[in-house]
């Protein structure tokens, strides 16, 4: 068991004996009262999303997860194909529940992942993330209406509005969280 | 570092300071650290230590608001005042809508209620807005009481629940796990929180007036409720108003419970327990009739500027000082 205000992002619960991950953690304080911690838990085997707002001091079950390092080999459109660095051993995950990853893994690279019973709950994506510019519009002279800026697209087809000085075959750092662009990252 | 919010502020607070200043309010300064603190238990402190090498030291906190020294100031005839104040306050989330180190606006109106209060903050918002401001900020207050609240959002009525049992059977018909007993405003926070704070209006801002007198403060407390207010622009907290407590029996009873509270909730996990000084209620029964309002600045610039993050209008995050 552990306390609410322990829980985190990527924290795996046991709730109604099912494995649920948290999405989204937020402390709340409401006018002179306890402390309370607004959570979004997503079930990595069906996808179900729970929101529960409960006291700092609740006492939840937590599970015992292992943090194994996996290979992302590639999509296949409904499941990510994945391989542990270690046993070699190969495990499809349902694309369903990791919406948007695609975009943001990159074929070949090592992801570290909770696993429970065999199964990976989560995928943990690093907050910055370089990636290679595969597309790049050509920016539009005289328009600085956008503050300047076009979009690109990476290798992983995540489209990025970036500063116009941006080139095809560049690579920029981006925040994987608000997909934002940060700064170009010369080699 | 965002320079643009850095000039949005200090725009913001110099239309403060000609707002209260031209309608007779004394800006002052007051210390940020103080040998005693209000006992508050849902407020976590910070501690330091003077030292004196000779004479010997004494811990010392950093204020979570101005309020002990501007009502010795009220008490003492200072009339109306208002300050722009540092605040800290501890074991609070970093970033979203906290951080350690803020800034407070409090004023406090001699003679006022908290419904004249709420007269004054309209105007004072609408007044001293900024050009960028966004027009669902500057609407008429939506003003609808705890207890109401309660019953559109939650369809719970607190005046037939004010036994700790009931409360937390309701929670639970409305499918709220309840670990185990708990105190009457344990629960209705729970509520509170799920159903209400989610639910009000995020297109105009919404006083909510009249909280439960179990949730304890030195606001007047009338039959079940207690006259205070807060106010929610785009669903975030960004302000509280008192009708000042001026009994000193009644003070000294507050300090004597939330100091026990205080204790139970700190004394095994490091928490500052910061030193109070139920002296202070003396000089509470000296206040002249008045109603103060906090507003965190910070919060307001958010809002204002249409910013999701409390750390997008401050040159310093906290949570970027310290690398989270």
């Amino acid at each position: 068991m552990i306390k609410a205000g322990q829980i985190d992002k990527g924290t795996a619960l046991l709730i109604k004996g099912q494995p649920f991950i948290c999405v989204e953690r937020e402390f709340v304080n409401p006018g002179k009262g306890s402390a309370f911690v607004r959570l979004k838990l997503k079930s990595p085997t069906t996808g179900q999303v729970l929101q529960e707002t409960i006291k700092s001091q609740d006492s939840v079950e937590d599970i015992n997860v292992e943090q194994m390092d996996y290979q992302y080999m590639y999509n296949d459109g409904e499941n990510f194909h994945m391989m542990n660095v270690d046993t070699y051993d190969q495990f499809e995950v349902p694309m369903a529940n990791f919406e948007g990853y695609e975009l943001l893994m990159k074929d070949g690279e090592t992801y570290r992942c909770t696993v429970y019973n065999d199964e990976i709950l989560d995928i943990q994506i690093p907050s910055k993330v370089v990636y290679l510019v595969a597309e790049a519009e050509e920016a539009i002279k005289g328009d600085t209406v956008q503050g300047a800026t076009k979009f690109v697209t990476t290798e992983t087809g995540l489209r990025v509005r970036v500063p116009i000085f941006i080139k095809q075959g560049e690579k920029i750092r981006v925040n994987t969280e608000t997909k934002e662009y940060l700064e170009r990252v010369n080699n | 570092m965002n320079i643009n919010a850095a000039k949005a502020r200090s725009l913001l607070y110099a239309n403060i300071r000609n707002y209260f200043s031209e309608r007779g309010y004394l800006e002052v300064e007051t210390p940020t650290l103080s040998p005693d603190l209000i006992p508050e238990a849902t407020i976590d402190n910070f501690g330091t230590t003077f030292i004196n090498e000779f004479q010997g030291s004494r811990e010392m906190y950093m204020i979570p608001s101005p309020e002990i020294f501007i009502k010795k100031l009220l008490a003492s005839g200072s009339g109306s005042v208002f300050e722009i104040s540092k605040c800290f306050r501890n074991c609070e989330q970093l970033g979203q809508s906290h951080n350690p180190e803020f800034t407070m606006l409090e004023y406090y109106t001699v003679g006022f209620d908290e419904k004249d209060s709420i007269a004054l903050t309209q105007d004072m918002i609408r007044k001293t807005a900024l050009s960028c401001c966004p027009a669902s900020v500057l609407e008429d207050f939506e003003i609808l009481s705890v207890r109401d609240a309660m019953i559109r959002y939650a369809k719970v009525d607190i005046d037939e629940l004010q036994n700790p049992r009931d409360l937390r059977k309701a929670a639970q018909d409305l499918g709220l796990p309840i670990p185990g007993p708990e105190s009457w405003d344990d629960t209705f926070n729970r509520i509170f929180i799920n159903f209400v704070e989610t639910s009000i209006s995020k297109d105009h801002p919404v006083c909510l007036t009249d909280y439960p007198k179990q949730i304890e403060c030195l606001a007047k407390a009338s039959g079940n409720y207690r006259r205070r207010w807060e106010l929610y622009i785009g669903g975030l907290e960004v302000a509280n108003c008192y009708l000042e407590e001026t009994d000193k029996e009644i003070a000294k009873d507050y300090y004597r419970r939330e100091y026990q509270k205080l204790l139970s909730l700190r004394s095994d996990n490091g928490k500052v327990i910061p030193d109070v000084d139920d002296s202070f209620c003396e000089t509470l029964s000296k206040l002249p009739k008045c109603s103060g309002v906090a507003i965190g600045l910070d919060r307001l610039l958010m809002v204002e500027s249409d910013a999701k993050d409390i750390d997008d209008v401050l040159l310093f995050p906290f949570s970027q000082m310290i690398g989270h």
